[in-house]
């Protein structure tokens, strides 16, 4: 076993058996924001970290599920996990939707990362107009405590099931990181011409790409209604889920499997230090953490996994 | 050789004496100053950054009034004059936030917790609460399902939204047939949010029952800054009624606008305006204020305790704002239910809010009456600019003044 599994086993143990452990209900809930948020991160990073393809709307995919599984759940009377999984199909068609219209005719860069803004606020007024998405009211999820309805009496469910997520993104990075898809993501993120030209249809590869990063986010919308059981169009379309999935890995380490765990650990824990050290000042929590990350993009642009690779690279020590 | 008795000290003891008299002494004589001076902890939680901090610093302000009010008249004497300690947190105008603070002052002790402002955090707030059976006071929070997922540790003093709206029309109805019937057609221009669009669509459904046409409701985005083309579609429509829902910013832009493009309307009919029973609009542009209505929660203008308090919050700089007062009210609502209770137990602070019949408010409600956790006693009023100041219309027996509808035809 190597240094590297071992240490992986020891996490995933102390991940295990964290409940047993924290009694805290609110340290139980900053652990189920970090590690929704480091779920979303990943899907996130598929299409924006491997592939190169920066989203500035992923809150598209989330508000999809999030909706998708609430219409569902009140209107028809289906269960929420089996909508967690029409949310996922349901966020994936408008991922290739969106993904098929911006490929096919070429944006690249800042001009698919405006698109994608664009398509979340045009869901945001749509979901703000019609009738079955609640219009601005929003939607109420029925309180019907029960693990089944996935609504848990406890954290604890909440919290196994974030960290469910959470290992599947993980593993969705690793596969990323040692298959040939992954490695053709990677390799449009490098050069898409010199990618084509090597065979790679980067057309395909898009597509897929932001079709698994939109259905992973539709499930995270999915969570997020069933534990705060409200949605409305600006929480689920607005820019506050799109800016926070983006921070997430760029914080950790873009493109890469930890990143979005470690980005959004340190985000989440940089927040809740904030608010522990302002005190009761309105607002000057928000100042300090905008400030911490600022300075964290400045010194390390490559994300906090870019500062550990660092620092046990050989000879590190003596730099 | 050194000789060491049983009375020597050595380093690492005198190092372990030392950590453990600092923590005696960060720890252990707070402790017995709180049994000295005891405290009950009360989570004042409000949105006081993001989108509407303006709102949640003034219910704060209200919460914090009251409490200093208590504590300099001796705290809570059935708990042996307990000073009630504010736990004061941010939800950051979001619901997920406000669920996670509700966490916090769960661990911090809090034997209550007072707020948020906004029925979409009160929906995730009185949620986690309940799982801790965490008694919630919802000061303002409007919509319906706030109280109606039978939660046990949730009360609203205040009137919901159906109750609100449903008194505004009752009350139209009456002013538009003691008037000999002056306004036939509506025109209803409100908010994307929650809030504006939940009230359009109770309105277009109930007033065409009671005779009213609605030529057209318009809908705007938040923030919006321009609403010359809005007025020209109201100019274009003529209604004899405009009624605006929308929160203050936008309600006070529309209000100008409209009186800058010179609009003839028999009169400007707010529900739960966000602006219409402002002192700040009425102090800021009197002119487009004057003679706009609304029906809003409003303090009874007839106790002198409502225009103390006025007076209180003024002379701090503030304007004496509807979630001032609510806060205000609220505090004083739990403080009645801890000395009912006589216990910081949370099961007991919530049968004594269940059980409650305080009427020492400043508010024109009766004696509170919780069925199902909502203040059954309570009722908005109705409210107009007249003089440069806010009266009650209605109902006639907490009125102020006399209503001026329809309004005069203003030149100028």
């Amino acid at each position: 076993m190597t240094a590297r599994t071992a240490f992986a086993v020891i996490a995933f143990a102390a991940a295990l058996i964290a409940p047993f452990v924290v009694h805290s209900d609110f340290w139980m809930g900053f652990l189920i924001t970090t590690l929704l948020y480091a779920y979303m991160g990943m899907a996130w990073n598929v299409l924006g970290g491997y592939a190169g393809q920066v989203s500035f709307g992923h809150a598209i995919f989330f508000g999809t599920g999030a909706y998708t599984s609430t219409i569902l759940h009140i209107s028809f009377g289906l269960n929420p996990w089996l909508g967690m999984v029409a949310a996922a199909v349901a966020a994936g068609l408008v991922g290739a939707l969106i993904g098929y219209l911006s490929f096919r005719y070429g944006l690249r860069g800042s001009y698919f990362a405006l698109i994608t803004l664009a398509f979340a606020e045009v869901f945001r007024i749509l979901a703000n107009s019609f009738e079955f998405t609640g219009g601005g009211v929003g939607l109420y999820v029925p309180l019907k405590i029960g693990w089944w309805n996935l609504q848990f009496p406890s954290k604890t469910g909440f919290y196994y099931l974030a960290l469910a997520l959470t290992c599947l993104s993980l593993a969705i990075g690793a596969w990323l990181e040692n298959s040939r898809f992954g490695a053709s993501l990677m390799a449009i993120r490098e050069n898409e011409s010199a990618a084509e030209a090597l065979g790679v249809n980067a057309f395909a590869c898009k597509l897929k790409a932001i079709i698994l990063s939109g259905a992973m986010m539709g499930v995270g919308g999915t969570f997020y209604a069933q534990h705060y059981l409200y949605i409305d169009p600006t929480i689920a379309y607005g820019p506050g889920v799109s800016v926070e999935v983006l921070l997430v890995p760029i914080i950790g380490g873009l493109g890469t499997m930890l990143g979005p765990l470690l980005g959004s650990a340190v985000l989440h824990g940089a927040g809740e230090l904030a608010r522990r050290l302002m005190g009761d000042v309105p607002g000057l929590d928000l100042v300090f953490y905008g400030v911490l990350l600022i300075v964290m993009v400045r010194f390390l642009p490559e994300g906090v996994i870019g500062l550990l690779r660092r620092r046990h690279k050989p000879g590190a020590a003596h730099a | 050789m050194m000789r060491r008795t049983k009375t020597n000290v050595t380093r690492r003891q005198l190092l372990a004496g030392a950590a453990a008299g600092a923590a005696i002494g960060t720890l252990g004589f707070p402790a017995v100053l709180r049994a000295q001076v005891p405290s009950v902890k009360v989570g004042i939680l409000h949105p006081v950054t993001g989108a509407i901090s303006y709102s949640g610093t003034q219910s704060r302000a209200g919460a914090l009034i009251a409490i200093e009010e208590i504590n300099a008249a001796g705290g809570i004497k059935a708990l042996g004059g307990a000073k009630i300690e504010p736990l004061l947190a941010d939800a950051q105008s979001r619901p997920d936030v406000g669920a996670a603070e509700i966490e916090k002052l769960n661990e911090a002790g809090a034997v209550a917790v007072i707020g948020p402002y906004a029925s979409a955090i009160a929906i995730a707030t009185t949620a986690a609460a309940a799982k801790h059976n965490l008694p919630h006071l919802v000061d303002v929070g409007v919509a319906d399902q706030v109280v109606t997922r039978g939660l046990t540790n949730t009360f609203r003093f205040a009137p919901g939204l159906a109750k609100t709206v449903e008194t505004a029309i009752n009350n139209l109805v009456k002013l538009n047939e003691a008037a000999g019937k002056p306004v036939k057609t509506v025109m209803i221009i409100h908010e994307e949010s929650a809030f504006g669009s939940g009230m359009a669509s109770t309105l277009n459904a109930e007033l065409p029952k009671h005779g009213f046409e609605i030529v057209e409701t318009i809908k705007h985005a938040n923030p919006t800054r321009d609403f010359s083309n809005i007025v020209l579609r109201v100019q274009a429509r003529k209604p004899d009624l405009i009624i605006p829902s929308n929160y203050y910013n936008e309600y006070v832009l529309f209000a100008r606008a409209l009186r800058q493009q010179r609009v003839q309307t028999k009169g400007i009919y707010s529900i739960l305006g966000g602006g219409a029973s402002s002192y700040k609009f009425v102090k800021e542009f009197p002119d487009a204020a004057a003679y706009v209505m609304d029906c809003n929660h409003w303090f009874d203008p007839r106790k002198a305790q409502a225009l103390a308090l006025k007076d209180k919050v003024e002379k701090q700089g503030l304007f004496f704002t509807y979630e001032v007062f609510l806060n205000y009210c609220n505090v004083y609502l739990l403080a009645d239910a801890l000395e009912r209770a006589a216990s910081t137990k949370r099961e007991d602070i919530i049968a004594a809010l269940a059980s409650s019949t305080w009427d020492k408010h400043i508010m024109p409600y009766g004696p509170t009456k919780f069925v199902n956790g909502q203040n059954e006693g309570a009722q908005p009023v109705n409210t107009q600019v007249l003089d440069n100041d806010i009266k009650v219309i209605f109902p006639l027996e907490f009125a102020s003044a006399n209503a001026v509808f329809p309004v005069p035809e203003r030149k100028g």
